[in-house]
């Protein structure tokens, strides 16, 4: 133990009160901190965990349109045109796979037409799939709440549609459900189940069909708008949609990009919690600086007699780093024990969510990345709130205090 | 009595405050301490007699003129060189005791070892006890500096001075604050430990009984010493 670490645990524990204070001020702000990122990021997580098990990391449709080199002249605006559709969705399947990322791939005949039962009717999204490799590519097994999925596997002439649009449109698996074509017709279709995503404009309009059945109800020319993709990690679907783009010459889209606008919602809601809860830690650094420096005030005849006995100026400044270090340490420590146990608590708290997500209470997420932000985020306040008084501490003149104090 | 020269300061001078209220307080003084030997500066307030001692403790800088320890001169030496000799080589004692308060006796005395840092935790106390022990207070180990009576407290600054079995022990009217009796039992205790453990002492003090005591007298008067005479 150093001399400098020693004296500053003695300083801090004679003042108990102030130290108490000091405490209680970091272990709140980190707490806080980590409750409240682990909550914004919790809601935020769910939302990705949904839409990329439900739409996939990847997405690629329209085939861009040829540029014919010198004929065209460059628009302002750098987006590219492209013609909807893909004509060779299997080809292009079976060069995708070869990527080590691409798990599996799905193709899917995209529409949008309106559906009816009985008195109701609902604009729909309709999706045809080929369920088998819809099922290896999305989490749609895990979403049905009700039905079953073998009716759907087994029936061409039956959907499976999202739970809100079923609750609007008053239907039940074994009900029937009319779509209407492009050409005017009503189809006649059976409900064989209902799913859930979790996100609430996802449950509240979409339907699944046999792709080759909503090919003919659209009535398309090509049998897959677009192929969506389950990646290894879906963290790199940016980079790989930019390979795609250029291999396959077909619109390819993220999930980062494609949730954009809804992941910035996510990110400054976080980072306004972020900013809020660090303005805590902040005041407590200001409440570690007040401390520091009532203790320099009240230590200086102590750091006289320190400094006549040998001790270095750095070796002063290190006695009351050593006080905020031995705050920031256990303040740290405490402060994310507690915000554990907040977390904990707030996940239990029961809350009914039907809007832009499906939840039932709290979401949060356990990520050890919180506890090192809070953390570090404290230490550097702390640093910076003792770090004021240990210079000034070092400075004061000895001499000056013991002729002060002498006759 | 060795002769060997502890500490010497040769034409110090020493300018306090600035601009109108600027004094000159030290005006050439110069003055040898040898080992076993004790020395008091005598005068009136104000005339330089703290200012010598804190630029002989290296805790104050002179304007002009040298301070040699153990032949070497250490005037022009960085601040963390001085802070090493003063731990190493310069014990003090106050008038005022200059205790850490809320420290124990032990404590106290561990101070300075543990800015030194050559012993262990352990032979730290034993030292410790070994020098309270030496000053009547070995019962008194764990008791708070604060809970001792004045006489106790200045018996611990003086084992704190001689924790780091240091040369030169400077000390600034240690026994101002004590009454007669104890004055008394604090200045033989000390002079008896110098002279025992062939240190140099030098004393401030008003005590004209203390001072004849000594060995060497220096008598001050605005900012010289103007006698400087041995007592036996």
């Amino acid at each position: 133990m150093t001399a400098s670490f020693y004296v500053g645990l003695r300083f801090a524990t004679h003042r108990k009160r102030a130290l108490l204070l000091s405490l209680v001020g970091v272990v709140f702000g980190v707490a806080i901190f980590i409750c409240t990122q682990a909550q914004t990021q919790g809601f935020a997580q769910y939302f990705i965990d949904s839409t990329i098990g439900t739409n996939g990391a990847l997405v690629l449709h329209g085939r861009f349109r040829p540029h014919y080199g010198v004929l065209l002249i460059p628009s302002k605006s750098a987006s590219r045109d492209y013609f909807e559709g893909i004509n060779n969705a299997n080809e292009i399947m079976r060069v995708s796979r070869q990527f080590s990322e691409v798990v599996s791939c799905s193709p899917v005949l995209r529409g949008t037409v309106s559906a009816r039962a009985g008195f109701e009717n609902a604009p729909v999204d309709l999706y045809g799939i080929n369920p088998e490799l819809h099922l290896r590519t999305t989490d749609l097994a895990k979403e049905l709440i009700d039905g079953d999925l073998n009716d759907f596997r087994n029936n061409t002439s039956s959907l499976i549609v999202g739970y809100r649009l079923a609750d609007a449109l008053g239907v039940a698996p074994g009900d029937t459900l009319q779509l209407l074509s492009p050409s005017g017709e009503y189809w006649r279709f059976t409900v064989a189940a209902t799913a859930r995503s979790g996100v609430g404009s996802i449950d509240g309009s979409r339907v699944y069909s046999h792709a080759p059945v909503a090919q003919t109800l659209l009535n398309k020319p090509f049998n897959a708008s677009m192929i969506i993709y389950k990646l290894l990690d879906p963290d790199r679907a940016p980079a790989l949609a930019a390979r795609f783009d250029n291999l396959f010459q077909h619109s390819t889209e993220s999930w980062q990009e494609r949730e954009e606008s809804t992941l910035q919602l996510f990110l400054m809601l976080r980072l306004s919690t972020a900013v809020t809860v660090s303005l805590i830690i902040l005041l407590a650094g200001f409440g570690i600086f007040n401390v520091l420096t009532m203790s320099v005030l009240s230590k200086v005849r102590e750091i006289a007699i320190l400094r006549s006995m040998g001790y270095r100026r750095s070796d002063i400044s290190a006695i009351f780093l050593w006080q905020g270090a031995l705050i920031a340490a256990v303040g740290s420590l405490l402060g994310c024990l507690l915000g554990a146990a907040m977390t904990w608590g707030v996940s239990q708290i029961p809350i009914r969510i039907r809007g832009l997500l499906y939840a039932n209470h709290f979401l949060v997420i356990w990520d050890w990345r919180h506890y090192f932000w809070a953390t570090l985020l404290a230490m550097v306040a702390i640093f910076i709130a003792s770090y004021v008084p240990a210079r000034r501490a070092a400075q004061l003149p000895p001499v000056a205090t013991l002729r002060g104090s002498s006759v | 009595m060795s002769c060997e020269l502890c500490l010497s300061c040769r034409d110090i001078e020493r300018y306090l405050g600035e601009d109108e209220s600027r004094v000159h307080a030290l005006r050439g003084v110069s003055l040898d301490l040898e080992s076993g030997t004790i020395h008091a500066v005598v005068g009136p307030s104000g005339c330089g007699k703290s200012t010598l001692l804190y630029i002989l403790g290296l805790l104050d800088e002179p304007d002009g003129g040298s301070v040699t320890i153990k032949s070497e001169p250490v005037s022009h030496l960085a601040d963390d060189e001085l802070a090493r000799r003063r731990n190493e080589l310069i014990g003090f004692i106050f008038q005022f005791h200059f205790l850490m308060e809320d420290f124990s006796a032990h404590e106290n005395v561990m101070i300075p070892m543990r800015r030194l840092g050559q012993l262990t935790e352990a032979d730290m106390r034993d030292r410790s006890a070994a020098l309270l022990e030496a000053v009547d207070l070995g019962d008194k180990l764990d008791r708070l500096s604060r809970h001792l009576s004045g006489g106790e407290q200045q018996r611990v600054a003086i084992a704190r001075a001689l924790a780091n079995d240091p040369q030169v022990i400077l000390a600034d009217e240690p026994t101002g604050n004590l009454d007669t009796r104890n004055s008394q039992r604090a200045f033989e205790l000390l002079a008896n430990l110098v002279r025992e453990q062939q240190k140099a002492l030098l004393l401030v003090t008003h005590n004209r009984f203390i001072a004849d005591a000594c060995d060497w007298t220096h008598e001050m008067k605005d900012g010289r010493i103007i006698e400087a005479r041995a007592s036996r």
